[in-house]
């Protein structure tokens, strides 16, 4: 169901002298169509905000000493912990991909003398590096890296 | 307020755009290793010594302060947009002022948390 949208969405600095009708939000809005994609891509905000300070405290317990280290990993093995992690690591894949598929399309057509490369080498630049690194880091958490 | 929020946009969506990219580039192993396959047993635990000894390295705290800070900032011009198009325009100073706020002092903290590792 179309809603208004804010009134002064789109409102340009100085009112031109085309009238305009007032801007209503999509009918599809927020949950139908290609807005669901839209949607959920903006709500996985919570769980960014969430998982940093997740991390804030597992770092801070890491310099604090090893009974907080010790005190932080059985906080975490916590069901609550883990649904919330599992949900998280999809959102974070979720992310991964959609941003991905977006990215070659917002790359200007020159910078400079420079031409980006294809989209498809951009994604698979991309993939290469999110792959590799989740490798790496993996690695490193699972004790492969001194 | 308005003003300088539009002023430090630039700035913001550098921050938030790198959320995005490292942040999520970052946040899967982290999340994938720490907070499901070592709390599910899967995987070992890393002991103190040995993360301590990672996460005490020069790349070890950049890599930190990036995992923390950058996801914040992501998360948090996301939850605005997200306010904005559920019709809340017309609060956006305030919740952006708000959001922006916490992802800042999470930043600070972050780095204090390498700092003092």
């Amino acid at each position: 169901m179309a809603r208004p949208a804010h009134p002064q969405a789109m409102q340009p600095v100085k009112p031109g002298r085309t009238r305009t009708a007032p801007p209503t939000m999509p009918p599809q809005f927020p949950m139908t169509g290609r807005y669901r994609a839209y949607t959920l891509f903006d709500a996985t905000g919570f769980l960014y905000l969430f998982v940093g300070f997740v991390a804030l405290r597992v770092v801070w317990a890491l310099g604090t000493g090893s009974a907080a280290w010790a005190n932080i990993q059985q906080q975490l093995a916590n069901p609550l912990y883990i649904g919330f992690h599992v949900i998280t690591l999809a959102a974070v894949c979720f992310v991964a991909v959609r941003f991905f598929g977006l990215f070659p399309k917002a790359q200007p057509p020159r910078i400079g003398p420079l031409k980006p490369p294809p989209g498809p080498v951009i994604v698979g630049m991309l993939y290469a590096a999110w792959i590799g690194i989740t490798v790496l880091m993996s690695a490193a958490l699972m004790g492969g890296i001194s | 307020m308005k003003q300088f929020l539009l002023k430090v946009e630039p700035v913001i969506w550098l921050l938030f755009g790198q959320g995005i990219m490292i942040g999520t580039m970052l946040l899967t192993g982290w999340v994938l290793v720490m907070g499901v396959l070592a709390p599910l047993g899967v995987v070992d635990s890393l002991s103190y010594e040995h993360a301590h000894g990672l996460a005490s390295s020069l790349i070890g705290r950049v890599v930190l302060v990036a995992l923390i800070a950058l996801p914040l900032w992501k998360g948090a011009h996301h939850i605005r947009s997200l306010s904005i198009d559920f019709g809340g325009a017309d609060r956006d100073t305030e919740l952006a002022t708000f959001l922006y706020g916490i992802a800042s002092v999470g930043s600070l903290l972050a780095i204090v948390a390498v700092v003092r590792l």
